[in-house]
């Protein structure tokens, strides 16, 4: 089999089922016809599209990270959720395995994920250093599991709901601008569309060493 | 709809291009990743993390996941305990949804992979597409057994005053190795071994 024919060629991530590609419109997708699953999208813009959105996810991060999530108020005493106190408080009681969990799976992967997607769509515009572009394609695609911001989102909810019959609560601005972030998230890193940045990455580098 | 008999293809798991399967270990012809290492380390792999994984989930539910300090008085509470509670407060939806998360998603990805591990043994009648699909799953449902311990974590923040603490108990860390080591189980798992 050559490699055109196996190009041919798409695998449904849940199921396996092996399907023949079709040529589909832009903007469009193409499911598996076993279980409906999306097996691979023609995007108009891809590379600009996600570049944008990558780039409002990680500031919409940052400023989540910056301000306060909530503030509880116990009669008059205040205390307030934010990554800063987060850490202090989980490193200050000596729970250094949770704690470099918790760093992991919200900050560090989350961050890096979208540094590196800016980064490498950012080379792809301008045709540069392909070796880095696919190193980082593969740390995106081995890491993006482990980015947890929307569970943990979740578990501030369901601390809320906790907290209610004890304190007042008020929400700040890190609260809102997660909410942005989590539909973000869904839309850029658990949708990204690896085959579709492996085909551009291919057309962009590989055009010479092509049979 | 092809058949995959003529070549055994499989989808690398990094760049999703499809590849020859040539039963051995695997560098996938675009993003040049080894994605499959021999078929008999990587199923031990899944037995040693699912193992461990296991052994965690004991003192993960009968340790304390989290410890109220009021007044000098100390109060322990382990994750059904905290369930009960909100059963009790009438938080029915949350009480739920945390059963759900962190007792019922972990027993399930262990049964699930249990079943998976046994089924490249023997002949199972279910389908091919079906144990993947089982497969796919158990991949997305690990990271939700996470909530608790976030949610104890974000507790002794919020609770930290000079009246009244609380810490997360030694049952948080156990829970959080714990699904720590069966998603390290599920990602260890070699889908080529899955039979037709
Ligand atoms: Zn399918
Ligand atoms: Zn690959």
């Amino acid at each position: 089999m050559k490699k055109d024919e196996l190009d041919m060629l798409v695998i449904c991530k849940k199921c396996h089922t092996l399907h023949q590609k079709i040529e589909i419109h832009k903007d469009t997708k193409a499911l598996c016809s076993y279980c409906n699953t999306v097996i691979y999208r023609y995007t108009s813009h891809l590379s600009r599209n996600t570049l944008a959105l990558s780039f409002t996810t990680l500031i919409l991060l940052i400023v989540t990270f910056l301000f306060d999530i909530m503030t509880i108020n116990i009669n008059g005493v205040y205390k307030s959720l934010n990554l800063e106190s987060l850490f202090i408080v989980v490193f200050g009681q000596g729970y250094y395995l949770v704690g470099i969990m918790l760093l992991f799976l919200i900050v560090i992967f989350p961050v890096a994920i979208l540094i590196s997607l800016i980064l490498l769509l950012t080379l792809m515009h301008h045709k540069k250093s392909g070796y880095t572009v696919k190193r980082l394609l593969i740390l995106i695609a081995k890491f993006h599991h482990w980015s947890m911001v929307d569970i943990f989102f979740i578990s501030i909810l369901v601390s809320m709901v906790k907290l209610f019959a004890y304190a007042q609560i008020e929400l700040g601005v890190s609260f809102f601008s997660f909410i942005l972030l989590l539909i973000l998230d869904i839309i850029v890193i658990k949708k990204i569309s690896f085959n579709e940045l492996w085909i551009l990455y291919e057309s962009i580098y590989l055009k010479d060493n092509k049979k | 709809m092809n058949n995959e008999k003529k070549h055994k293809l499989i989808r690398c798991p990094i760049c999703e291009a499809v590849n020859i399967d040539t039963e051995g270990a695997i560098q996938c012809r675009r993003c040049e990743e080894n994605i499959y290492p021999k078929k008999n380390i990587s199923y031990n792999q899944t037995i040693a993390f699912l193992i461990t994984a296991i052994i965690l989930y004991f003192p993960a539910n009968l340790y304390p996941i989290l410890i109220t300090k009021q007044l000098g008085v100390i109060h322990e509470s382990t994750i059904l305990g905290g369930i009960m509670l909100l059963w009790q407060g009438g938080s029915y939806p949350v009480a739920i949804i945390i059963l759900v998360a962190s007792v019922f998603v972990p027993l399930l990805k262990f049964i699930f992979i249990i079943y998976l591990l046994i089924s490249t043994k023997y002949n199972i009648k279910s389908s091919h597409m079906d144990k993947h699909k089982l497969f796919y799953i158990t991949e997305a449902i690990g990271s939700w057994s996470m909530i608790d311990v976030f949610v104890v974590t974000i507790l002794s923040v919020l609770i930290h005053f000079t009246a009244v603490k609380i810490i997360p108990g030694s049952g948080a860390t156990a829970f959080a190795l714990m699904v720590f080591f069966t998603m390290l189980s599920a990602h260890a798992f070699d889908t080529r071994l899955l039979k037709k």
